[in-house]
């Protein structure tokens, strides 16, 4: 296929991965940032996946083997990029199980899931430690912010 | 314009309006469900690329467990995002333009869809579609040639191929080639204390030679080729299983027993649970024992099993379930699976070959030895898929008392 549509897939891939990006910046909803993030992620596998595609070809099955009556000279599509991206999926699962358990935690916490109201908290928080006259520790300051922060 | 890229085209414009609806609406149960929808299309979208393996693994995965994940999630932290003022977040925006732009530009450079001279369909894909094992072409492999291997009668297939064969005896394409063109399968007789072999629904193949035992070769790239990568792959998962446990589950002093929501008391969905469940099974153990078959195999078998599961613990209560299986119990089964993808490993070792050279299970049949090796590893696998995604579901739906 040349032309235009010869990288259709390509910008699609962009699109999606763009759309992921857009949410995981402007959602401030710690679930549709995980939620993001997997679009995010389905953009890469379907980048891999275009790019395994061959003309004319069929799914890497050696059918000769199967069915000696019919004969099938190929081609047949690259399965390296099929072998990565199957691996992948089952570990974006994973990525989106440990997000949810982070974000189910950081409710249990604090109460919300809202990125901006988690840290208009942490900003209350350190300025009440100030004008107690508390000395805030910088490794402590570091492992607050990291709770209350980082999981996006 | 062809079938594929027809198909290809409308399916992802769908794809696309899908996405923006996911992170666009505001009720976050929409945004799961559609979240299940965008991966039942992907899904098909891998079907018309031929990538079958892909497309079970995304039905199940995605449109499966990810959509009861996040259900589950969300009776935690509730179901509607907060407001917000501004709908359009503008540098947000602008940053996305930028980058889409930039990463378009880049795409101008790729070879066309489809297109059979593009590096990708050549660099190593020989050594890679010929998954063959042992001393195949003479090459410095796994084993050693046999006494008395005549190199230039086994290339030439035992005389039928009379023409010209490439100097280069690493030349793997040619060897397939020449398979797939020539009438009937060739069975070069390089041992003669091993005739050629065939079983029902196998062809005949070389005895050295797995392409007769693994037709998929997504399967054989796998557990073979990508041996050592998968391994790790289950190591993640399992270790997502681990980071579950530790990040939600609550004291054993609290006991793991609460009852929760059932919903047993509806005949029909009682019913129809108990009578889809032994099917469901059985469908899971299909998949991963015949994973090097057809598409399919640990990851995709592996999530079905755990759907079963699920249902069940869905319907009847986790209580019921943990009477089926104990925390305990999934626990040391999430492990067990990568004890046994390992534990292959150091067989293949203890037997004398390499990690993972699954050849040396059967030094007389290294074919067979290769598809017995996968198959343990594919087991492996599904145990520690089935289990992981058990844990983190029951982990997710666990209420803590504090």
């Amino acid at each position: 296929m040349t032309g235009a549509l010869g990288i259709y897939n390509y910008w699609i891939y962009v699109l999606l991965m763009m759309i992921g990006l857009y949410g995981v910046i402007a959602k401030p909803n710690l679930i549709k940032q995980a939620i993001a993030l997997g679009l995010f992620q389905t953009g890469i596998f379907l980048y891999y996946i275009s790019m395994a595609v061959i003309d004319g070809g069929t799914a890497p099955v050696w059918t000769t083997i199967l069915d000696g009556a019919q004969k099938y000279e190929g081609p047949y599509d690259n399965p390296l990029p099929h072998v990565l991206i199957l691996t992948a999926i089952v570990v974006s699962v994973s990525v989106l199980a440990v997000a949810l358990a982070l974000i189910i935690n950081i409710k249990r916490t604090y109460g919300t899931i809202e990125y901006d109201e988690l840290e208009a908290m942490d900003q209350a928080d350190k300025r009440a430690d100030y004008q107690r006259g508390q000395v805030v520790d910088a490794a402590d300051d570091v492992e607050h912010r990291l709770e209350g922060h980082h999981h996006a | 314009m062809n079938a594929v890229v027809l198909i290809d085209t409308l399916l992802l414009l769908l794809v696309t309006a899908t996405a923006v609806a996911i992170v666009e609406v505001r009720s976050l149960y929409a945004s799961s469900i559609l979240t299940g929808i965008y991966s039942l299309l992907m899904a098909l979208v891998w079907v018309n690329m031929h990538s079958m393996d892909v497309s079970f693994t995304e039905a199940a995965v995605g449109g499966g467990i990810s959509t009861i994940l996040l259900i589950g999630t969300l009776v935690h932290v509730g179901r509607e995002e907060k407001p917000i003022k501004k709908r359009l977040h503008v540098p947000a925006l602008v940053f996305t333009a930028l980058t889409g732009a930039a990463l378009i530009y880049g795409t101008l450079d790729m070879p066309r869809f489809g297109d059979p001279a593009a590096p990708i369909h050549h660099y190593r894909v020989p050594e890679m579609m010929a998954q063959t094992v042992g001393f195949v072409n003479g090459t410095p492999g796994k084993q050693k040639p046999p006494e008395g291997f005549d190199l230039e009668r086994y290339r030439r297939f035992d005389g039928r191929v009379t023409g010209p064969i490439p100097a280069d005896p690493t030349d793997t394409a040619w060897r397939e080639k020449s398979i797939l063109q020539t009438e009937g399968l060739i069975v070069p007789q390089v041992r003669a204390a091993h005739e050629p072999h065939a079983e029902p629904g196998h062809h005949l193949h070389p005895p050295d030679d797995f392409n007769g035992h693994v037709p998929n070769s997504v399967t054989s790239l796998l557990a073979a080729y990508r041996g050592y990568d998968t391994m790790f792959e289950t190591t993640v998962i399992f270790t997502a299983g681990v980071s579950l446990i530790l990040l939600l589950r609550r004291p054993r002093r609290e006991g793991y027993l609460q009852p929760g929501a059932v919903m047993s008391d509806q005949v029909i969905l009682r019913v129809v649970t108990k009578l889809s469940i032994p099917f469901i099974l059985i469908f899971g153990f299909y998949v991963i024992t015949h994973g090097e078959l057809g598409p399919g195999g640990g990851f995709q078998g592996g999530v079905v099993l755990a759907t079963a599961f699920i249902l069940y613990a869905l319907i009847f209560g986790r209580a019921a379930l943990y009477r089926v299986v104990p925390p305990p119990v999934s626990d040391m089964l999430t492990g067990l699976g990568v004890l046994i993808y390992s534990g292959t490993g150091a067989v293949c070792m203890l037997l004398g070959g390499k990690f993972l050279d699954y050849s040396m299970l059967n030094p007389e049949l290294p074919g067979d030895g290769e598809s017995l090796g996968m198959t343990l590893v594919e087991y492996g696998v599904g145990i520690t898929v089935s289990m992981v995604m058990l844990t983190i579901f029951n982990q997710l739906a666990e209420e803590r008392s504090t």
